[in-house]
C-alpha cells in the first residue's frame, strides 16, 4: 500500500541560480520537468507546484502579529513541493536524490505524511 | 496584486509546455528590446535588471510548475509588473522620470501583456542592435553589450569569449552603459543620413562576434560556436530588415555562413587541428554552404565591394571545391591580391596570400612571398606565420629548416588543437630526420 510522502524544495531563491547561463536555466527547467512528468504518469506523483515567493507570518494570540516571511534566510524557505504515493522512505529518498536540482544547490527535505487528513479521506490509490 | 499568475487546472499538466531551443538566450533580446522601447534608454539599468529578475522567476515558477503555454507573454508581463513596481515606489534613480513611468504603466495594466507580432519584434531586435553599436562605443565594447542583452549571455560567459576576468568586462560594461547615458543615446535607429556608416558600425561589431568565436577553440570549443552562431543570428535579423539588407549584410552573412559550414571537420578525433586539406568535405554542412552562396549572389547586387565580399569569395573558392585540387587558388590569389591592396599594412591577409600563392606557383614561391612582407617583425610572435614556414620547407624537402620552423610555431601557439596539430608535424618530420 503506497503511502504519502512530501518533497520539500529549499534553496530555490534567485542567489540559487543567478550565475547559471542561458543554457544552463533552459536545461535546469527541462530536466526538472521531464523528472515530475516521469513521476506523474508513472502514478507515483500526485501533485506539485511552486510556492509564490511573498509570504506573511501570522503568530501571536489573536494573530496580532503578522511578519513577512518566511525566513530571514531565504535558502531556507521551502519554494516548491511535490506530493508522493510510494512504498517507503527509502523509495521516496531515491526520487529526490534522481532530482536534477541537486547540482545546482536545490536542498530536499523528505517527510512522510499522515495518511488522514481533514476530508476524512485516507490518501491513497483511488 | 500577484506577480506570478496562478496556474489553472486547464493549463495543467506540465508536459505540454516545451521551451523553444535556446529560449532564455534569445528571449534576453526581445525582452530588453521590447521593455527599452517602452521606457526608454534612461531606464536602462532597471530593464537590465526587470529581465535577469523575469528569467529568474521563470525558472523557478516553471521549473516547480510546469511551462506556461505562452512563455513569452508570461516573461513580458513579470518583467513589466517590477519595473512599474519600482518606478511607483521611486526606489531607482530611473524613476524621477514619472511622466513616464506613469504613462506606460497606465498602458501595461490596462493592456494585457503581449508579446508581440514578428515584425515588433524584428524591429525592437534591430533598434537595440543598433544602439548596442552607436559610435559613442568602442567596437569591442560594443560586442560585449550585444552579447548582454540581445544574446543573453552572462558575465561569466562574456568573460570567457574574450579571455578576461569577469571584474574587467563588467567595468567595461559599466563603463559603457554611463558612456550611452552621458551621450543622450536613444532606442532607435539612425536617421537616415547616418545609416551608412552606422550600418558599417554593426557588422563590424557582428565580424568581431564571428572572429572571437572563430579563432580555433581557444578555450571553451561549445561557447565559441555559440559566439558565431550568435553573429549568424544577428546578420540574419539584420539583412531580414530593409535597413539592413544592403550587400555588405549579405556579404558578411555569405562569409560567416561557409566559414560556419566547416566547422564540424575542425578538429579531429583526438582534438588535433585538422588543416584545410585534411578536412573530410563530405562532412561539410550543405545548407549553411547553399545558404552562404544565396547570401553571396545577393551581394553582388550593386556596385558595393567590402572586404567581407572578398573573404566570402575566398570562402566561397573552398566550399565549392569537390576536393583540395580542384581548388581554384587564381581567382583566390586575385581575393587576396585586392584585400592587400586595401590593407596593404596587414600582415595576416600578406600570410594568407602567400598560402594561396604557394598552392599556385609551388612551396619556394610561397616562401618568397613571406619574405616580401614588410616589417615580418610583427608576426614573429605568431605561431601561424612559423608554422608555415614549416610546411613550405618541408614540401621542398628541408627537413631541417622545417623542424626549426615547427618547433617555433609549437612554442608560441597558445590553444590545445594547434599544439597537437603541431607536435604530430614535428613528430613526422623527426621520424624522418633521426638527428632532428
Amino acid at each position: 500500500m503506497p503511502q504519502p510522502y512530501l518533497l520539500l524544495f529549499r534553496n530555490t531563491g534567485p542567489e540559487t541560480h543567478a550565475h547559471l547561463s542561458a543554457a544552463e536555466r533552459q536545461q535546469l527547467v527541462e530536466r526538472w520537468n521531464a523528472w515530475f512528468v516521469g513521476l506523474r504518469d508513472a502514478g507515483l506523483a500526485t501533485d506539485g507546484r511552486p510556492l509564490e515567493l511573498t509570504s506573511r507570518i501570522v503568530a501571536g494570540p489573536g494573530g496580532k502579529r503578522v511578519t513577512d516571511g518566511p525566513f530571514p534566510e531565504s535558502h531556507e524557505a521551502v519554494g516548491g513541493y511535490v506530493m508522493l504515493q510510494v512504498a517507503d522512505l527509502d523509495e521516496a529518498t531515491a526520487i529526490a536524490q534522481r532530482h536534477p536540482g541537486l547540482a545546482y544547490g536545490l536542498v530536499i527535505e523528505v517527510r512522510p505524511m499522515d495518511v488522514t487528513c481533514h476530508l476524512g479521506v485516507v490518501t491513497g490509490p483511488a | 496584486m500577484p506577480i506570478l499568475p496562478q496556474r489553472t487546472d486547464d493549463e495543467a499538466p506540465a508536459d505540454e509546455g516545451t521551451l523553444v531551443e535556446n529560449f532564455f538566450r534569445h528571449e534576453s533580446g526581445r525582452l530588453h528590446g521590447a521593455l527599452l522601447r517602452r521606457f526608454g534608454m534612461g531606464n536602462l539599468t532597471l530593464v537590465e535588471d526587470a529581465v535577469q529578475e523575469a528569467m529568474l522567476r521563470a525558472l523557478r515558477s516553471w521549473a516547480m510548475g510546469g511551462v506556461p503555454p505562452n512563455p513569452s507573454a508570461w516573461i513580458s508581463r513579470v518583467a513589466i509588473n517590477y519595473i512599474n513596481e519600482a518606478l511607483r515606489r521611486g526606489a531607482t534613480a530611473a524613476a524621477k522620470q514619472t511622466a513616464v513611468g506613469v504613462h506606460w504603466e497606465t498602458e501595461a495594466t490596462s493592456a494585457p501583456a503581449q508579446s508581440g507580432t514578428t515584425e515588433e519584434i524584428n524591429d525592437d531586435m534591430l533598434r537595440l542592435l543598433f544602439t548596442c553599436c552607436h559610435p559613442v562605443i568602442s567596437t569591442d565594447a560594443q560586442a560585449a553589450l550585444a552579447l548582454k542583452v540581445l544574446c543573453g549571455f552572462n558575465l561569466a560567459e562574456i568573460a570567457r569569449a574574450f579571455l578576461a576576468s569577469e571584474a574587467a568586462i563588467e567595468k567595461q560594461l559599466t563603463r559603457t552603459k554611463a558612456r550611452l547615458r552621458a551621450a543622450g543615446v536613444p532606442f532607435g535607429l539612425p536617421a537616415d543620413a547616418n545609416l551608412g556608416p552606422r550600418l558599417d558600425g554593426v557588422l563590424a561589431t557582428i565580424y568581431l562576434l564571428f572572429n572571437e568565436g572563430y579563432k580555433a577553440s581557444e578555450g571553451d570549443q561549445l561557447l565559441r560556436e555559440e559566439l558565431c552562431v550568435e553573429a549568424i543570428r544577428l546578420a540574419s535579423l539584420l539583412v531580414a530588415h530593409p535597413l539592413g539588407d544592403t550587400p555588405a549584410t549579405h556579404a558578411l552573412l555569405a562569409l560567416m555562413l561557409l566559414h560556419r559550414a566547416r566547422f564540424p571537420t575542425r578538429i579531429d578525433a583526438h582534438g588535433a587541428l585538422l588543416r584545410l586539406a585534411d578536412q573530410d568535405r563530405t562532412a561539410w554542412d550543405q545548407p549553411s554552404i547553399d545558404r552562404g552562396l544565396v547570401h553571396l549572389a545577393q551581394a553582388a547586387a550593386g556596385p558595393d565591394l567590402t572586404d567581407y565580399h572578398l573573404q566570402a569569395g575566398i570562402a566561397a573558392c573552398h566550399c565549392t571545391a569537390p576536393d583540395v585540387g580542384a581548388t581554384d587558388w587564381s581567382r583566390i590569389l586575385a581575393h587576396y591580391d585586392e584585400l592587400l591592396r586595401r590593407k596593404p599594412s596587414s600582415p595576416v591577409v600578406a600570410l594568407n596570400r602567400a598560402v594561396a600563392v604557394a598552392n599556385l606557383h609551388g612551396p619556394q614561391a610561397g616562401l618568397d612571398a613571406i619574405a616580401a612582407i614588410p616589417d615580418p617583425a610583427r608576426l614573429e610572435t605568431q605561431h601561424l606565420i612559423h608554422a608555415v614556414v614549416g610546411e613550405f620547407h618541408q614540401q621542398l624537402g628541408h627537413h631541417r629548416e622545417a623542424a626549426i620552423s615547427f618547433r617555433r610555431a609549437l612554442a608560441l601557439a597558445r590553444v590545445g588543437p594547434e599544439q597537437l596539430h603541431l607536435a604530430r608535424c614535428l613528430e613526422r618530420l623527426e621520424a624522418a630526420l633521426p638527428l632532428g
